[in-house]
């Protein structure tokens, strides 16, 4: 198998994605929005923290653990709901 | 149809733009067209190591799990080191148990980075290259040179081969070049 390092170049394209500080370290959304499975902005997606401050959203955080993780993804403390 | 990409898509788009933008020295790295899944990357050997001026090729395949699950990291070029099977598979923690679900593609491409230079002699997936690295430091490099010159050695063949083919007739490849905004290195060793 080869990858062609000229070739690599034809699919890069711009992706018109805002990036804002305060979005969600797992699935990288604002945190104004809402997580990549939900669609409705704000409505059922809420904004968990740990023990250790972390925070995510409810829904990234929860298919993280138990798979079978049970650790903050930031820190690697293990996570318990503040 | 934005509603039918997936969390995976998604995030990966994310780390398409985030690596577009904020390209670490010495890492390249895009979807294969048409596939998000499937990344091609180019990780530069870091400056003053044996690894200098190696373009090492590399393949991502992520799954639906993606973040949740680390993709599948794959050198396509010959790399000799402590930590690379001979099938290309890298022996990196983050990778495997230490896996977290913030990392992107720019975190991986830059941990794979700096393992070039600091292999981990715990867990050696070349044993030859590990104990030459511990026991005899100059032969190790000279190995590792040898895949340094490899690695734009296959490049110029392959190039040679479309050129003579002239089958491609593909404009694409003219126009690419222009587009890159790194795209020095490997049109200097072409020549
Ligand atoms: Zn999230
Ligand atoms: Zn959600
Ligand atoms: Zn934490």
């Amino acid at each position: 198998m080869k990858v062609k390092v000229k070739r690599k170049w034809n699919v890069v394209a711009v992706w018109k994605w805002t990036a804002p500080d305060d979005s969600c370290g797992i699935c990288r959304q604002a945190f104004d929005g809402c997580c990549p499975s939900c669609h409705e902005p704000g409505e059922n997606c809420p904004i968990v923290f740990g023990k250790c401050k972390h925070c995510f959203h409810m829904h990234c955080i929860l298919k993280w653990l138990g798979q079978p993780q049970d650790e903050c993804p930031m820190c690697r403390q293990t996570w318990e709901f503040q | 149809m934005s509603s039918s990409i997936t969390p995976a898509r998604k995030r990966l788009m994310k780390d398409f733009k985030r690596l577009q933008e904020d390209p670490p020295q010495g890492i390249m790295g895009a979807p294969v067209e048409n596939d998000i899944m499937t990344w091609h990357a180019v990780i530069f050997g870091p400056e003053g190591t044996p690894f200098e001026d190696g373009a090492f090729k590399l393949t991502l395949t992520f799954t639906e799990d993606y973040p949740n699950k680390a993709p599948v990291v794959k050198f396509v070029s010959r790399v000799y080191h402590p930590n690379v099977y001979k099938d290309g598979s890298i022996c990196l923690d983050i990778l495997q148990n230490k896996w977290s679900p913030t990392y992107n593609i720019t975190g991986i491409l830059t941990s794979i980075q700096s393992l070039l230079d600091e292999p981990n002699p715990n867990s050696p997936a070349n044993a030859e290259a590990a104990q030459l690295y511990r026991e005899n430091r100059r032969e190790y490099e000279r190995k590792v040179r040898d895949c340094v010159e490899e690695s734009w050695s296959s490049d110029e063949e392959e190039e040679e081969d479309e050129d003579e083919d002239g089958q491609d007739g593909d404009d694409d490849d003219d126009g690419a070049d222009g587009d890159a905004p790194d795209a020095d290195k490997p049109d200097a060793a072409e020549q």
